[in-house]
Formats: C-alpha cells, sequence, structure tokens
C-alpha cells in the first residue's frame, strides 16, 4: 500500500505542472476553463475555503508532505476546482469522523486529481485498469 | 414498542403523494409509455452499484465498457461506494459528455421520452439512516404511474412515481444522462450543458471537443463559453478562418465581451490583421478585472508581431 501511495504521490507531482502547460499553450488566448473559474459563485468560494482549511491543518499538511504532495500544490489543484466539485469534497469534508478527515482528503483528493485530470487511477492497488 | 415502531413506518410510507409529483400535472410533450428496452443490464456485485449503473449508461450510449473495468475510476472500498463527482467526472474518458439534468420529476420523463437513460442516484434508507443506491431509469408508464429501472440485481424493477421520488428526493434529486458530443440531453440547464463540455474537453480529442461545443452553442446562441470553446476548438485544428467567423458572429451578439473580443485578436494576429487585432485587444488589456493580464498579453504579442514583420 506504502508503495502504491507513492507510486501516486510520484504520479501527481509530474502531472500537476504538466496540466498547466496544456491549459495555456498560447497564454494570450483564453480558454473555457478560465472563463467557467471567473463564473464562481460565493458558495462555491465558501466551500474552496473550507476544503483549503483543512488542508493548511498541520497534520494533513504534515501527511500530505509523506505522502509526496506538497502542499501548494494540493491548494492549486483545489483553487481549481469547479464550484460542484468544491462543494461536494467540502461536504466530504465536513462529514468524515474525525479521525477520518485526512484519509478522506486524501482519497478524494486522489480519486479527484486522478480522474479528472489523466485518468490514472489504475496505480491504485483495487483498480483493474481500463485501458 | 413494537407496533409503534410499526405504526411510525406505516405512516412515513402511506403518507400522501410526494410534494415533488406536482412537477407532472398538466405534464405535456412527453410520450405517454416508454421503456428503452435495448439498454442492457449489468447485475451488480457486492456494493458495487455505481460501477454497473454507470456501464449500463456508457453501453447504451454506444461505449464498450464492464462494471469490472469501471471499478477501479468510481468505486472507493473504504466508503462502499461510489461519489457523485466520480461518476460524472468518469464519462468524458469513455468519450462520452455527462450532463447533470434539472431535480424534478418531468425533467426525468422528458429524458427518457427523448431517448435518453438516466443515472439516478437514491437514498433508499431514510434521511438519517442512509443507504446509497444508483440505479438507470429506462422507462415510465404515465397512466399506471409507474417508473421501470435498471437497479441493483434487478433488470426491471418497477416502482410507483411516489415511491421513487421519495428515494430520489434524499439525494436532493441527483440525477445525470451519458451522450455522445454531437447528442444534447433534452432537458440540461444551460449552466449544466457548459460545465459538461469544459469536464469532457479536458480529456476529448480536439475534433470530438469540436462536435460538443458545435451542438451545445447551436442551441444556446448567447453563451460566451460555448462560443469560445468552439472556436478554440477550431483554432486548436489550425482552422484560423473556422474560428474567425466563430468570434465575429460571437462578438456581434455580444459586443465588447471582452475574452470573445481577446480571443479574436489573437487569431487576427495570426492571420496578419494587426490594426483590427490592436483594436480588439486595447479595451481588454486597459479594463481592470479577471482578464485585463490575458489583454495585455495579446496586445504585446500584437506590437512585438507588427513590429517583427515591418522590419
Amino acid at each position: 500500500m506504502k508503495f502504491v501511495k507513492s507510486m501516486v504521490a510520484t504520479a501527481l507531482v509530474i502531472t500537476l505542472p504538466l496540466g498547466g502547460f496544456i491549459q495555456t499553450a498560447q497564454a494570450s488566448m483564453i480558454g473555457v476553463e478560465q472563463m467557467q473559474q471567473a463564473s464562481r459563485t460565493s458558495e462555491g468560494e465558501a466551500a474552496r475555503a473550507r476544503v483549503l482549511e483543512a488542508l493548511s491543518r498541520a497534520d494533513v499538511v504534515a501527511k500530505l508532505e509523506r505522502q509526496g504532495v506538497s502542499p501548494e500544490q494540493a491548494q492549486a489543484r483545489v483553487a481549481s476546482l469547479s464550484d460542484s466539485d468544491a462543494q461536494l469534497l467540502a461536504q466530504t469534508v465536513d462529514t468524515a469522523p474525525a479521525g477520518g478527515i485526512i484519509g478522506a482528503i486524501l482519497l478524494v483528493f486522489f480519486v479527484l486529481l486522478l480522474t479528472d485530470v489523466l485518468g490514472f487511477t489504475k496505480v491504485f492497488p483495487f483498480t483493474r485498469s481500463v485501458r | 414498542m413494537r407496533w409503534v415502531v410499526a405504526a411510525l413506518l406505516a405512516l412515513t410510507l402511506m403518507g400522501c403523494a410526494a410534494p415533488g409529483l406536482k412537477a407532472l400535472d398538466g405534464l405535456s410533450g412527453v410520450a405517454p409509455r416508454i421503456e428503452l428496452s435495448q439498454t442492457p443490464f449489468y447485475p451488480q456485485e457486492d456494493y458495487q452499484c455505481g460501477p454497473a449503473a454507470l456501464a449500463t449508461v456508457l453501453n447504451a450510449a454506444g461505449q464498450d465498457t464492464t462494471p469490472e473495468a469501471l471499478v477501479g475510476q468510481v468505486f472507493l472500498p473504504a466508503r462502499q461506494g461510489s461519489l457523485q463527482i466520480e461518476m460524472l467526472a468518469a464519462v468524458p474518458r469513455h468519450g462520452l459528455v455527462g450532463t447533470r439534468i434539472p431535480p424534478r420529476m418531468d425533467g426525468l420523463l422528458a429524458e427518457l421520452s427523448a431517448g435518453n437513460p438516466v443515472l439516478v442516484m437514491q437514498n433508499l434508507g431514510l434521511s438519517w439512516a442512509p443507504s446509497w443506491h444508483y440505479a438507470v431509469a429506462i422507462g415510465y408508464d404515465l397512466a399506471k404511474r409507474e417508473l421501470v429501472l435498471r437497479s441493483g440485481p434487478y433488470p426491471r424493477m418497477v416502482m410507483s412515481f411516489n415511491t421513487f421520488e421519495r428515494t430520489w428526493a434524499r439525494s436532493e434529486h441527483w440525477a445525470m444522462v451519458a451522450l455522445p458530443p454531437d447528442r444534447l440531453s433534452a432537458t440540461g440547464t444551460e449552466s449544466a450543458v457548459v460545465d459538461a463540455l469544459v469536464a469532457f474537453q479536458r480529456l476529448a480529442p480536439v475534433a470530438d471537443t469540436l462536435r460538443g461545443f458545435e451542438t451545445a452553442y447551436a442551441r444556446f446562441p448567447d453563451n460566451a463559453t460555448l462560443a469560445v470553446g468552439l472556436a478554440n476548438s477550431q483554432y486548436a485544428q489550425g482552422n484560423l478562418a473556422a474560428a474567425e467567423q466563430t468570434l465575429r458572429t460571437a462578438l456581434l451578439r455580444q459586443p465588447g465581451q471582452a475574452v470573445i473580443a481577446n480571443n479574436l485578436a489573437n487569431v487576427l494576429l495570426e492571420r496578419g490583421a494587426f490594426d483590427e487585432a490592436e483594436r480588439l485587444a486595447e479595451p481588454v488589456a486597459t479594463h481592470a478585472g479577471p482578464w485585463q493580464e490575458a489583454g495585455r498579453a495579446t496586445l504585446d504579442r500584437v506590437r512585438k508581431t507588427r513590429q517583427a514583420s515591418s522590419r
């Protein structure tokens, strides 16, 4: 499990910056994702703030770092979530039992990240790959 | 004690018609009865209703996949379940657009009437003791007020509108359809369609993205995001003339829209129309707001390119 987690983390570190480049091949052209981010609501902002708050707790930061994910990367990822995704994630953070918050954040965070950035979930042990 | 519980249960179950069914009064424009019997059936295993339901809608839309293949994409073992986010996020990976539909019974029936199976989330337990479940609605009978679902181990579960509405309401009426990019959902709102396509274009090949934006823009011709999505796909394919045409038309509908103006300036620059590009980019670069930085970058690029070409 540990090995797999570190593999996931490595994949994240590699793919996070990549996503940025793909989006802005031509910096002066504006993409639809940026347009959508500009039309965010205050509820979405509140949800992102709740997740970011959970992400800034010392124990969560320590755990993220142990997984090889820098808190900055995690925060950047949360900042780019759509309103509805952020609200769902915030709910998960709110409803997870006290001890499970970190687990919930990490798990949801990994799955989210992987599903929507690359479709890379096959590195999880419980996965049978599609492709 | 036991009879008290039984009496309370009876009360809850027999209560009057679910409030959500009001939407069906005076419903028109849908078939009186429909069953999408070609929809495949995948019996769920263990707690894996998410992968089974997802495989059902993906296959119904022509994508070849199995619940087993989807387990890793949408199933969290620790929670013995799938999150709605993942269910939606998994759809573009199979070349389809996943669109949430409005949380209303009449919308659900309209999708079925249009031939689209609907993936729904239900709470089969009680609000304080939830038992979450994903199923696929495949038909209904208005006269009998019944819905037909592929659900769990049941290939054809018939549920009264009333019971279904109560179980569906507890998931806040979560429902989605998965369709090829050139087909729009019957009921998806403008913002749901835009959300779906923004998620789609992250993973889809540019030809599919183009078709998706084209189809949606035809229905919502005043939406700037859809116009920009279409033009950017045309641009990404190297079709500058088409991108210019799309953005010009959009700018006529929404004069001064900063993103459209900025992107049109970039396209015109690459087509050598420096003066017009500069005229378009200038107000974007000087107006404080989310697009000022991009506007400045555009203006900078126009001026540098012009200088380089006049040398």
